[in-house]
């Protein structure tokens, strides 16, 4: 059974319709890559997912293991096993960083039927998943992202991945503006992290970060819908002759 | 109401004080003083939003103080005087209503006085319930009296249920002698009760003087708080948080005043106003000529859940000295709704989401008050109240 279905999704932001009949399915064990040019729909996407209310679903389904998502709160999707790395990873001055995972791992463990985590096993556990993205000690106590470098903030986003171990991590743009040493950390993190029972969806707009984390499949989104999948050759492809050759194809179409 | 009505309500109430023969000659300069003046109204720019006149339209009964308890120290005197010279020594009965209505009807002072040198380890505690009714008026009176060398650590609850037509009034001075330190932390959680409340506060040098109030229920709570830096090298702290639902009102009118150089004052007042309240804020920090070298900060943040709510957040910043570092900010606005979107994409429910945030943002003045057992008495109320914001 597919992980996440979505069929002929619509979307619209302040009256703008952005995604126009947005159709895609993972299976467990899958990586997807979703590129495209700018104001194609891709961060609307993940914002949708998420469940994001400044964004209003008009249309279309998504199922998200059996279940109807788009009828779900933010909250419930993060406990059923949906997370996104956020684009922009938010600054929450006064709560730390330990205090935070510590409420969201609780969450997750009590929605899946699982006792809480004593102090020393969650500590050990934490200790276990910073180390997937070298994650300094030090920034696990600060309060979550403030005056974390973009690097760290995106390392930070990883590891709460980690921590939560999802069914399907989203990753919005999580390679943009990352140094070479930064992406390698960000990927060996998601590269550790796949198995045969999760999926990821990485939306992108550089193939760069796809020789990290190689994908599946490749889809190109355009004006809202998914107008070319194939392998990481696309990504290539699109790597060297940009988007053009995609528009004019279907300008002639 | 006519003005003159309006003083004769004044004067019967003073005539009915059981006037005891001490403390004579501040209660003749508090009489005078009232004489010449009128009950704040709102025309009164200190009063603008804190129509306490109302109270006293509808009439008010002087009554017989209400109990002050505490526990016994050794190292502290504590006990109820009548005839403590330093009392009315701020001269604050001759400058406001609300502090000369006090020094006329208070019966008794409760005096708390660390000798010379005494470092005072257990952490003194004042209980006052109130329990006033209808219509029903009165005064308390504190001392604190911190002498050079000494360091006392205080805390005065304000709690009890007393009607919505009643009124009490505590004028509490406050004496921090030379390098001396006093933290004095205000609870104030009275039902629909109405307090006003003053500290009136005067340091020596090297002193180091710390107060933060927290601010819970009430319909209607007035907080004024004066501190004058008489000597150099004094550190300030003073801090403020209030919570508001419903139609409540809590007022936070403070003044620091730098009369010498050298010294440095660190001010932050935080408040969350839900429903149809009314917050109010006016800092004043005053750097006089000689006052070089001033150190003086003040923020203001307030966060508004409801539309209906209200901020009139005030900082005023005089200066008349030419080198110090000054700053003071204010801000009112929404939540983060980001932040909560973020929060809640790692599984936190709303309220869940809104708490945590809610209770980092108070924490910033909390982390002034420094017994511990206090800080998480006052987080597990602040997530009370919180939860009957949501209701």
């Amino acid at each position: 059974m597919s992980l996440l279905t979505i069929k002929d999704l619509k979307a619209r932001v302040e009256e703008k319709d952005i995604l126009k009949g947005f159709n895609l399915t993972v299976n467990p064990g899958e990586v997807h890559a979703i590129m495209g040019p700018n104001g194609s729909g891709k961060s609307t996407l993940a914002s949708v997912l998420a469940g994001n209310e400044s964004y209003e679903v008009t249309g279309g389904e998504v199922d998200f293991d059996g279940k109807d998502l788009l009828d779900m709160a933010p909250e419930v999707r993060a406990r059923e096993g949906l997370f996104l790395a956020f684009q922009y990873p938010v600054e929450i001055p006064g709560v730390s960083n330990v205090n935070f995972m510590k409420a969201a791992v609780a969450e997750v463990r009590k929605h899946r039927g699982l006792e809480p985590l004593i102090a020393k096993d969650f500590l050990a556990y934490m200790k276990e998943k910073k180390a997937l993205v070298e994650l300094d000690g030090k920034l696990a106590g600060r309060s979550v992202n403030e005056g974390f470098s973009g690097g760290e903030k995106k390392r930070n986003e990883i590891f709460q991945m980690a921590m939560l171990d999802p069914k399907l991590g989203i990753l919005d743009e999580t390679d943009s503006g990352l140094d070479i040493d930064a992406l390698r950390i960000v990927a060996n993190g998601v590269n550790k992290l796949r198995s045969k029972d999760n999926a990821f969806v990485v939306i992108t707009h550089y193939q760069r970060l796809l020789d990290y984390i190689v994908p599946d499949f490749v889809h190109v989104l355009y004006d809202g819908k998914i107008v070319r999948s194939g392998t990481k050759e696309l990504a290539l492809q699109l790597e060297e002759k940009g988007y053009d050759w995609i528009k004019e194809e279907l300008a002639e179409a | 109401m006519s003005e003159t009505m309006t003083t004769s309500i004044l004067s019967e109430l003073v005539s009915g004080a059981k006037s005891p023969a001490s403390f004579r000659e501040i209660r003749l300069e508090a009489e005078g003083f009232l004489a010449e003046s009128r009950i704040p109204s709102k025309k009164h720019e200190d009063w603008k939003y804190t129509n306490i006149k109302r109270l006293f339209d509808n009439g008010l009964n002087l009554i017989s103080a209400e109990d002050i308890t505490f526990n016994s120290i050794d190292s502290v005197d504590v006990s109820w005087s009548t005839d403590e010279s330093l009392i009315g020594s701020t001269a604050i009965h001759t400058k406001e209503a609300h502090a000369a209505l006090n020094t006329s009807l208070f019966e008794k002072a409760l005096v708390i006085r660390v000798k010379k040198g005494v470092q005072v380890e257990e952490e003194l505690i004042l209980n006052q319930t109130i329990t006033l009714k209808d219509g029903e008026f009165t005064a308390t009176r504190v001392l604190i009296v911190v002498e050079d060398n000494a360091s006392l650590k205080c805390q005065h609850h304000y709690s009890g249920t007393p009607s919505n037509s009643s009124l009490l009034n505590n004028l509490t001075e406050v004496f921090v002698g030379q390098n001396a330190q006093l933290e004095l932390n205000y609870v104030q959680e009275i039902g629909e009760g109405n307090l006003m409340t003053t500290t009136e506060v005067e340091c020596q040098r090297d002193s180091n003087f710390t107060t933060n109030c927290v601010q819970l229920y009430g319909i209607l709570l007035r907080n004024n708080v004066n501190i004058r830096l008489k000597g150099e090298n004094i550190e300030t702290h003073l801090n403020g948080f209030y919570m508001l639902n419903g139609k409540e009102l809590f007022d936070n009118h403070t003044l620091v005043d730098h009369l010498v150089p050298h010294c440095e004052s660190n001010e932050i007042y935080r408040g969350i106003l839900a429903g149809k309240s009314t917050g109010v804020f006016n800092g004043k920090v005053f750097v006089h000529r000689d006052a070089q070298k001033t150190n003086g900060y003040q923020s203001n943040n307030n966060i508004l859940l409801s539309d209906d709510a209200t901020m009139n957040s005030k900082p005023e910043l005089e200066i008349y000295a030419d080198d110090v570092r000054c700053s003071h900010g204010s801000t009112t606005g929404q939540l983060d709704e980001d932040a909560v979107f973020y929060l809640r994409a790692r599984g936190l429910d709303e309220f869940g989401a809104t708490a945590l945030l809610l209770t980092a943002f108070a924490s910033d003045v909390l982390n002034g008050i420094s017994n511990e057992e206090l800080r998480t008495s006052l987080e597990a109320k602040i997530q009370d109240k919180l939860k009957e914001m949501r209701a």
